[in-house]
């Protein structure tokens, strides 16, 4: 499905740089502030869709050169992989850990569950991005 | 004692397996190197359990090796148990496997492809036959149980475009699976009434089971499974279905291994279930029944393959009666049951052997059929003798002619019959179905030499052998001798053990677990000592003989029948999918009003039978303000104006509007409440929403305006259904206030661990500020693991089921396209 509008093609130009910005502010800042994988995957699909309205589906396969099942595929590899990696240090599953970085300024604390929420986020983009260009796919041969 | 390593015998177990995998990674034309390194897993078993036995001995059967740990709370380890009983089976799984690798080389000739999907197959399958039979732990019996199944479903199914072939595998596998859930309930029962979890244990208090209903109970259930597995009536139809496999297969899993693991199994069972006054009648009856069935069948079939599976069934019916007589004592209070173990091993001694010769047959002369093999010894097929002298060889084998070891079997099995029904007369019933049984073998032998002989009371005469059936073997190969020296070997075993017994006896004696001297007092006799001292079971062995020669002879029960329980399968598989075709078109009407109003019906049932048991619910909770927030308020009523305006509008697009407007205003009341993650995540569903909305829409139907039902009763259930589920949110949300102040709620504790652990927690917190989603990837990461999984698996879904045209690979051009259409939409535009 594509919306043949100029206006629509100026503004998510412009928009979708912003969009996906904020998704990834969303998905750093998620553990301390509103946001989280979740949400930031929901703000970069919801962003990818206009675009691919805007663009129609095969410039927007030029911007994500690769199927969403290759997203889907390295989100779910990316949660297993911290949920599993504490148990072959002798930890229970999913056990975080947290390393604070001095980088000048207050210290930069990162905690093993935004990997994990990096993983969620790679998984909803990757199916919600899957299913809505599939169906685009099914209205507009 | 020294404790009992289990080591060894995992080795054993795992080794055929690994070997099998491990002949994936060769390259794939390398098939000698493939065969030898297939051949090494079994080889391997032997080994191990060579040393194993060198280093421990046989155990008697209530010591069983130290366990593995690998899921204690549910009582199930790696121990294993390698008495007499495991010795046995596995020995003869081993070296048996070995003897299948190297036919089936030979079998599928120099059809790599084959092969090479063979041997892991295999290699699977003989793992977990091995573990069947040397497991120790009743759930690890259960799990390798379920392993042979499914290892047996992937070798009879193993021609993938035979949709027939295909049809068989799943016969075979639901009929035994079903059976392994049979027997996974028996064992849990069993488990759990006697709280020992091991054979060992189980053998070691036999004594006190006692003969509970739970005992009972669990007993029945796991005979079924053993029954079905060992192609038992009314089970046994599988296993003549089952010959659709290629015939190594067939020499393995139906006349060698898988189908004796119900006799294994029974083998296990008798020294715990033994006195229970109902093992003797099921099991017998089961046995003898089955016994005679596959006796008779078999003798009205014309496939080669067909009449030995058939054979198969009666003699599996043999051990299963052997095993229910050795519930009863005979007249020196010993059980009536003797020498057990080697009558199981004549019969696969002279029962693959048949197998794999009727496999060389097919191979060599292109015919299994009995009509097309008329006269063959005299047709000029390069080799073809060679096979009829061993194919001879093995059916004497089965008409128990004298100077085999098959020969005493049946002496044996016909002793114990004859000393049980000392004390129970109604067995003497069960004496003359086994010399029935006796006597068609012997039938089926003589029709077979008379057949390959070409002589006049064989099947078929000289029209019905196919014309040019000598070219139509393969070509020789340098692999060909092992068509037929698998064969032979195993069935001069037969003759080793028949004329020589001593080789035998010593052999067999350690192992043997029932040794009690019914028939012959030391072990197999030389074989002009039956005839030194006649008694019953000699005359029922002569009976048999010559009534068997007559009937071979006679014209009677020629022709080939059809078993009547053939169609059980197919009819109660009919019947499954019939019906639930039906119940499922009656529940799934296809339409969304129908689903919405069962679904809401059953909402509105569950909360007013709550409402009914604690009238509580019907009051209004304390402390609930009315006018908390005048923005909440207002956003409140947005949404109730969405909801009611929804229906009155009729354009669709409006329709979604209008839907979005109450969804934004939800967004609002979660900020108004100080939500923002809900905001935020509301919001992008929103959004989604609209769009998926606007991309299916095109996909509707013409909206009907004429709505046929009346809008009343659904009037009435709507409301219904929105102020009990508005006043179940109401609740809800004052749920934490109703309880008692001091008891802490679990908001509360995730409020106080988000960011710093305590005591409770091992001083471990979640390290975020953020308590929304410290729970989503803290608290509960492992629920949030569960659900991207699951959201990936429904994409999967999607993927799979509507495979894509996949634009994206062809889109060189696709820029300028893309342009183009732009400019156009330009032009076009307003």
């Amino acid at each position: 499905m594509r919306i043949d509008s100029l206006i629509l093609r100026t503004a998510v130009r412009l928009v979708l740089p912003l969009t996906l910005l904020f998704a990834i502010y969303a998905a750093l800042k998620g553990h301390n502030g509103p946001g989280g994988g979740f949400i930031a995957g929901l703000i970069t699909a919801v962003g990818l869709c206009t675009y691919r309205m805007a663009f129609g589906q095969r410039a927007f396969f030029r911007l994500l050169p690769t199927h969403p099942r290759w997203l889907v595929f390295a989100g779910l590899s990316v949660a297993v992989g911290v949920a599993v990696v504490p148990l072959l240090l002798g930890e229970p599953l999913l056990r975080s850990g947290s390393i604070t970085l001095h980088l000048g300024g207050e210290g930069l604390h990162l905690v093993s569950a935004m990997a994990f929420d990096l993983g969620v986020l790679l998984v909803v983009v990757g199916v919600a991005i899957g299913m809505i260009t599939r169906l685009g796919e099914e209205l507009d041969p | 004692m020294e404790p009992v390593s289990p080591t060894l015998v995992l080795a054993a177990v795992g080794a055929p397996v690994v070997a099998g995998l491990a002949t994936l990674l060769l390259p794939w034309g390398r098939t000698s190197l493939r065969v030898l390194l297939a051949t090494c897993g079994p080889l391997a078993s032997l080994l191990f359990l060579g040393a194993h036995l060198r280093r421990y001995g046989v155990a008697s059967n209530e010591e069983g090796t130290t366990a593995i740990g690998w899921v204690p709370s549910l009582h199930l380890d790696l121990g294993f148990l390698v008495d007499g009983l495991a010795t046995f089976f596995a020995l003869l799984v081993a070296s048996v496997g070995v003897l299948i690798v190297l036919h089936a080389r030979a079998y599928f000739g120099d059809d790599g492809t084959s092969l090479a999907r063979f041997f892991p197959a295999l290699g699977f399958f003989t793992s977990s036959m091995l573990g069947v039979v040397l497991a120790d732990h009743l759930l690890l019996t259960v799990l390798f149980w379920e392993a042979t199944s499914i290892g047996s479903f992937f070798l009879i199914g193993w021609d993938r475009d035979d949709e027939t072939a295909v049809k068989r595998a799943t016969q075979a596998f639901v009929t035994t699976g079903l059976g392994g859930l049979s027997l996974l309930g028996g064992v849990l029962l069993l488990g759990d009434a006697t709280g020992s979890w091991r054979w060992s244990e189980l053998v070691a208090g036999a004594a006190d089971i006692g003969s509970g209903g739970t005992i009972v109970a669990a007993f029945v259930l796991i005979f079924i499974g053993a029954a079905s597995k060992s192609a038992q009536w009314p089970f046994h139809y599988w296993l003549p279905g089952a010959m659709l496999a290629p015939t190594p297969v067939s020499a393995f899993l139906h006349s060698a291994t898988m189908v004796k693991a119900g006799v294994f199994l029974l083998g296990r069972l008798l020294p715990v279930f033994g006195l229970l006054s109902i093992w003797l009648p099921v099991v017998v009856v089961f046995g003898a029944v089955t016994m005679l069935l596959g006796a008779v069948l078999a003798l009205q079939q014309h496939d080669l393959k067909r009449i030995f599976a058939y054979t198969t069934v009666s003699q599996l019916g043999l051990f299963v009666c052997m095993y229910g007589l050795g519930g009863a004592t005979d007249g020196h209070g010993g059980a009536a049951i003797d020498w057990d173990l080697s009558q199981i091993a004549s019969h696969a001694l002279y029962k693959a052997p048949l197998f794999l010769i009727a496999g060389a047959l097919a191979h060599r002369v292109g015919a299994r059929r009995l009509p097309e093999l008329f006269g063959l010894w005299r047709r000029r097929v390069p080799g073809a003798r060679l096979l009829v002298v061993v194919l001879l060889a093995a059916a004497y084998a089965l008409a128990g002619g004298p100077g085999t070891v098959s020969f005493v079997a049946k002496e044996m099995f016909f002793g114990a019959v004859h000393h049980a029904a000392g004390s129970r007369p109604l067995l003497v019933i069960v004496g003359a179905m086994a010399v029935l049984t006796a006597m068609c073998n012997v039938a089926i032998a003589v029709r077979l030499a008379a057949t390959v002989f070409g002589w006049r009371t064989g099947v078929g005469d000289e029209g019905t052998v196919p014309a040019g059936g000598e070219g139509q073997g393969r070509a020789r190969d340098r692999w060909g001798a092992l068509l037929w020296l698998p064969a032979a070997g195993l069935v001069a075993f037969q003759y080793v053990g028949g004329l020589v017994p001593p080789l035998w006896n010593s052999a067999f004696r350690r192992i043997e677990v029932h040794v009690n001297d019914v028939a012959f007092a030391d072990g197999l006799p030389w074989p002009w000592e039956p005839f030194l001292h006649p008694g019953v079971p000699l005359a029922m062995s002569v009976a048999a003989i010559v009534l068997g020669i007559a009937l071979g002879c006679s014209s009677r029960w020629r022709g080939e029948v059809t078993d009547v329980h053939d169609r059980i399968y197919p009819g109660s598989y009919r019947l499954v999918l019939g019906q639930g075709h039906r119940a499922f078109h009656t529940v799934q009407t296809g339409r969304l009003r129908n689903y919405l109003v069962l679904m809401f019906a059953m909402l509105l049932l569950s909360i007013s039978w709550a409402a009914w048991i604690d009238p509580s619910m019907l009051r209004l909770p304390d402390g609930v303000v009315p006018f908390e927030s005048v923005t909440g308020l207002l956003l409140g009523a947005v949404v109730c104006a969405a909801a009611i305006a929804l229906p009155l509008v009729m354009e669709r697009v409006v329709r979604v509007m209008v839907l979005g407007a109450s969804g934004f205003a939800v967004v609002g009341l979660y900020l108004v409440y100080q939500a923002p993650d809900l905001a935020l995540t509301q919001l992008m569903f929103e959004i989604i929403s609209v769009i998926l909305f606007l991309l299916v829409l095109r996909l509707l139907p013409r909206p009907d305006r004429r709505p046929r039902i009346s809008p009343a009763p659904r009037l009435v259930m709507a409301a219904l259904v929105g102020i009990t589920i508005g006043w179940m949110t109401l609740l809800a949300g004052h749920a934490a206030e109703q309880r008692n102040e001091d008891a802490a709620t679990l908001g509360a504790f995730f409020e106080e661990h988000s960011l710093e652990g305590s005591e409770l927690t091992n001083g471990r917190g979640g390290e975020g500020r953020n308590i929304v989603n410290v729970i989503l990837v803290d608290f509960r990461g492992f629920d949030t693991l569960g659900e991207i999984t699951v959201l990936a698996t429904a994409a999967l879904g999607v993927w799979s089921m509507l495979p894509g045209r996949r634009r994206h690979e062809d889109d060189e051009d696709g820029g300028s396209e893309t342009s183009e259409q732009a400019t156009s939409a330009v032009e076009a535009g307003p």
